[in-house]
């Protein structure tokens, strides 16, 4: 049966439904595009551009460099932290395990922002001073 | 009746098809208005912090060219006006103090000029010529210089000694040895350029924070202001760090707080607000936020009101019109009345 003769034999109902379904799978995409939410995921900037995504679930230790250094960062069953950084302060270092925010390392220009990439949920702030 | 037939049928498959086609442009007016007023953000580590920008757009390539457009521009007053780096015109004003005048841009310059106003406004509660006391301190490694240098260094300080020529757009500082940190200043500078910047690439709704100096403009997609947190200067866990949230557009807001670079000797706190007229940590208040008009207002203010005090400083926020919350040094919060019913206290604040 050629493709031609099978278009022919369709009923109108199956038209119907290959168009609901059609439609059905476009709206899906859709849907989880922009409704559902992104799981939790750890971005590591560099300089202001992304150099690393990952998700928060999956455990590992990536080295991040930039023009001014280098930190080492591992994300272990949720949370993320600097275990080594080549700047004096340790500032980052001493911030321990962050599970939501962001670690940020001034003097490597290295920030490394934790948590749901979602939109922020009524109640939360936009900014904040201080 | 066969006929009859397939002409009812052919009806109803173009209502089948009209009815497909309705739902296709349903779809699409859906997603479109998904794709409208989104807020899209940024961040990036300028001026030695982190800055975030948001802005409102209907589209990704826009807020996205437009963000970049103004961190350009607050890497270029960073190149100016950053105190550490040699290469900045601040530098070498500051190198030249004492010698000669230097040409700057007019940038440099109209923020220098701001930093003056502020402390006029503030009878010197503010002064940007607070560097030669500032870099005896290190907060990290809990350095604390001795008191005669910190005595010996006091008449450096002094506003009055800056020179402006406007028309030859120069700036000239009387004794050598002193220093200009715009440190209280620039970040609250910064933000009012960015915003100008956004607004001349079309977006019409965003939120510039450079670190925690705050400018907002416009309303978010959902029509309500942007909601800003004010930090607790004392917190007791995590769930404690906002103090309270206040809705802001078409303003600007800055907090000074004695928590942000500190140490403690000897049962007192030193931190990096420091008084003028003594070249030592400013006693009266935890934390000090502006609310006003523009970014170099509430950065600049909010150190003046901290040293002046809550008395004091109260006063002058009712003089210029602005709005603002002080907790004193006992944790006591005051706030302006033009904040009351805009501003709300969280827990037990």
């Amino acid at each position: 049966m050629s493709l031609r003769e099978t278009i022919n034999g369709t009923t109108a109902g199956d038209r119907v439904l290959f168009i609901f379904l059609l439609l059905v799978s476009f709206i899906g995409i859709f849907f989880i595009k922009e409704v559902l939410p992104r799981g939790n995921e750890v971005v590591i900037e560099v300089e202001g551009r992304v150099a690393y995504e990952y998700p928060l679930d999956s455990d590992r230790t990536v080295k991040v460099e930039s023009r001014y250094g280098h930190l080492t960062v591992e994300i272990r069953k949720g949370k993320v932290r600097v275990v080594d950084a080549s700047c004096p302060n340790k500032l980052c270092e001493h911030q321990g395990w962050v599970s939501s925010g962001a670690i940020v390392c001034l003097p490597n220009r290295i920030s490394i922002l934790v948590g749901s990439q979602e939109k922020p949920k009524d109640g939360a702030v936009d900014a904040t001073a201080g | 009746m066969k006929r009859e037939f397939q002409v009812q049928r052919s009806k109803f498959q173009v209502h089948c098809l009209l009815a497909a086609l309705c739902c296709i442009l349903i779809v699409s007016l859906l997603s479109c208005s998904f794709k409208k007023d989104q807020i899209y953000r940024k961040t990036m580590i300028l001026m030695d912090t982190l800055i975030t920008i948001n802005v409102v757009s209907d589209s990704s390539d826009k807020a996205s060219k437009a963000m970049d457009r103004a961190f350009d521009e607050i890497g270029k007053l960073d190149k100016l006006l950053n105190f550490f780096s040699s290469s900045s015109e601040l530098s070498m004003i500051n190198r030249n103090a004492g010698i000669s005048a230097v040409k700057v841009s007019p940038e440099t310059l109209e923020v220098i000029e701001d930093a003056i106003f502020v402390s006029e406004k503030t009878g010197g509660a503010f002064d940007s010529t607070i560097g030669p006391e500032i870099s005896l301190w290190d907060f990290h490694t809990r350095k604390m210089p001795d008191d005669k240098t910190v005595k010996e260094r006091l008449p450096l300080v002094d506003y009055k000694l800056i020179r402006i020529d406007r028309n030859k757009s120069t700036v000239y500082l009387e004794k050598k040895g002193m220093l200009i940190d715009l440190g209280a200043i620039a970040k609250g500078y910064a933000a009012d350029k960015a915003v100008e910047e956004l607004k001349r690439q079309g977006i019409t709704s965003g939120l510039v924070s450079c670190a925690g100096d705050i400018r907002a403009f416009g309303l978010k997609p959902d029509g309500k202001p942007w909601k800003i947190g004010i930090k607790n200067p004392r917190p007791a866990n995590k769930e404690d760090e906002i103090m309270a949230t206040v809705g802001l557009s078409d303003m600007a807001i800055s907090t000074s707080g004695d928590y942000e670079r500190f140490f403690i000797s000897n049962g007192r706190r030193y931190h990096h607000i420091l008084d003028p007229k003594t070249g030592y940590s400013a006693e009266g208040c935890r934390s000090v936020t502006v609310i006003a008009r523009y970014g170099f207002q509430t950065d600049a203010f909010s150190t003046g009101v901290f040293v002046l005090g809550p008395r004091k400083g109260m006063e002058l926020l009712r003089q210029m019109g602005f709005e603002g919350v002080i907790v004193d040094k006992d944790g006591g919060i005051e706030t302006t009345p033009g904040l009351k019913g805009r501003i709300e206290f969280k827990g037990n604040n």
